[in-house]
């Protein structure tokens, strides 16, 4: 579905990203850890469009993406979940939802009905509806980021970090909200720093260190890799 | 005394708007892309010129340094406004694609002299093509005082004040509750972001030049019948209509409109007991509420810090 073929990324003098070949199959959760730092978001960032890259080629459903701006990578099936939310604040939950959905220029009513398919999912943003994402807790602001990316009705819903900075519980919670867009045929790329959860649900997952690729494997395979489990797991489990 | 007050009252809020709509022309271009055109005043100015042009060729009344009041009867002045609109307009996005784009979000401020340096070129074009006099521009609703509880108020203050109230009107209804408005706002608050919405951020870009100029020029035709038009106006008004806009709170679009309009009111109050205190008295509670509050009086970084 996704291919990403010796991939390199520059911010000026600074490589982000060196070489890195990543394959994202249709229907699979795709797991890249790794460090603070390591190249993750910029990774996701290329992929949505938001950052150029220095050389290597990106594919998507076969076709070459490298030249379509951002703003046209969403109509073409691809919607990026930021880091750190970025829902837009003093706008209603209800118009950050519209937003997602901006590229598909839908009527009143079938974007009433994509909404609700959306509440249907996060039944809290239901009860928020009319309260600007501001007032969100981090954890309704992080399910926000993530029903407003598949406003978009996306094939591929990249995810950056959706744990950040959340309690246990809602972490889980958005974990098995995850896994249930999987079984409804969205893929996932899933960025995360928490290693252990990541490959938990992972079906392939990669991991990056200082913009390289230096290990990949499925999921349940690098959970148990000890290099893995020595960096990113602590050891213990 | 009452019938002072009143009249005050009435040529501060008409100033006032256009003080108003001329922040709120500010607001747009540094919200989306956090420039600002400083050739505003020579767009105001240049939009008044032309106004009268129009009127002059569809009426074929008086000379153009002198229209006959019948000029701008009828259907004429909104045709003047629409064309003044639509060229300033496509002059917007001129200016965005040669002075603005080439130089925004790099370092440095290089974009501070290119407007400035857009506006002169087009202060010298319109120079050169009606020369420096200025010029009569009649109001639609004749010149003729009319009396209203013993104030003599001009029928030309009344419209202004009519259609800029009903201009950001409008543009507010339009940021809050439409998709294109909405779409607006996801740029101001974060470009990157709205692109991965799927909105067209450089079109946004260009739209809001687009409308931040046609306000412009609207403006300088509305308060052309007021003053008499000439190219040099702009500067006086683009100066106070920023003013106001930087008291308000340059990314709060409300605040901007406030701003304007207390600007106009205190303008008109002040030039009552003392007309040559009026500037020093001006610029000085601005640069107090400043010293105060450095992002304007609603201005959105002073609620980041809570
Ligand atoms: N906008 C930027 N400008 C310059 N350098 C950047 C920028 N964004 C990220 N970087 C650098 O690129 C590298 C990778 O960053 P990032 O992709 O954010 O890592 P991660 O998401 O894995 O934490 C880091 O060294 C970071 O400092
Ligand atoms: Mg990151």
């Amino acid at each position: 579905m996704l291919q990403l073929d010796a991939v390199h990324i520059a911010y000026g003098p600074i490589q982000a990203v060196a070489d890195a070949t990543i394959a994202v199959e249709p229907g699979q959760i795709v797991a890249i850890v790794g460090a603070n730092g390591a190249g993750k978001s910029t990774l996701l960032k290329a992929i949505a469009g938001l950052v150029p890259l220095a050389a290597g080629g990106i594919r998507f459903e076969g076709r070459d993406i490298a030249a379509l701006p951002a703003h046209r990578r969403v109509a073409a099936g691809i919607a990026l979940s930021p880091e750190g939310r970025q829902v837009f604040p003093d706008q209603t939950v209800r118009d950050n939802l519209e937003l997602g959905a901006y590229s598909r220029r839908l009527g009143q009513a079938d974007l009433a009905r994509a909404m609700a398919a959306q509440y249907e999912l996060f039944p809290r943003l239901r009860e928020r509806q009319d309260q600007p994402a501001v007032t969100l807790s981090g954890g309704e602001q992080q399910m926000l980021a993530i029903a407003r990316a598949l406003m978009g009705e996306p094939r591929l819903l990249l995810l950056d970090e959706p744990s950040l900075g959340l309690a246990p519980l809602i972490i889980r919670e958005i974990f098995g909200i995850i896994t249930a867009l999987r079984a409804r045929g969205v893929t996932v790329l899933l960025v995360e720093q928490m290693a252990n959860l990541a490959l938990g649900v992972a079906d392939r997952a990669y991991v990056l260190e200082t913009g390289r690729v230096t290990l990949e494997g499925s999921g349940a395979e690098l959970l148990q890799h000890p290099r893995v489990r020595a960096a990113y797991l602590g050891g213990g489990h | 005394m009452l019938a002072t007050y009143l009249q005050v009252l009435v040529s501060g809020l008409a100033i006032g708007g256009v003080y108003a709509l001329i922040a709120l022309s500010f607001s747009i271009t540094f919200t989306t892309t956090k420039t600002l055109n400083f050739a505003q005043g020579e767009f105001i100015g240049v939009g008044a010129f032309l106004g009268v042009t129009v009127l002059y060729l569809v009426s074929g009344e008086g000379s153009f340094a002198a229209l006959a009041p019948a000029a701008a009867g009828g259907a004429r002045y909104p045709l003047a406004a629409a064309v003044v609109g639509a060229v300033l307009g496509a002059l917007g996005i001129l200016l965005f694609l040669a002075a603005i784009r080439p130089f925004a979000g790099k370092p440095g401020m290089s974009w501070v002299m290119s407007t400035i340096g857009f506006g002169i070129i087009l202060q010298s074009l319109g120079l050169a093509v009606w020369g420096p006099a200025p010029v009569n521009m009649p109001s639609p609703f004749g010149d003729d005082v009319m009396r209203l509880a013993g104030a003599g108020v001009r029928p030309q203050e009344i419209l202004v004040l009519a259609v800029a109230v009903v201009l950001m009107a409008a543009l507010d209804l339009l940021m809050r509750r439409t998709r294109l408005g909405k779409a607006m706002r996801a740029v101001a608050h974060n470009p990157q972001v709205a692109a991965l919405m799927g909105i067209n951020v450089a079109a946004v870009m260009l739209g809001a030049f687009a409308l931040s100029s046609a306000l412009a020029g609207v403006g300088g035709l509305l308060v052309a019948p007021i003053a008499s038009a000439s190219l040099f106006m702009g500067m006086g008004i683009a100066l106070k209509a920023f003013s106001g806009a930087i008291m308000g709170g340059l990314d709060n679009p409300r605040g901007c409109i406030f701003g304007g309009f207390a600007l106009g009111l205190l303008e008109a109050g002040v030039a009552l007991w003392e007309a040559q205190w009026r500037e020093i008295v001006i610029f000085l509670l601005i640069i107090l509420v400043l010293a105060i509050r450095p992002n304007g009086l609603f201005g959105a970084r002073a609620l980041d810090k809570v």
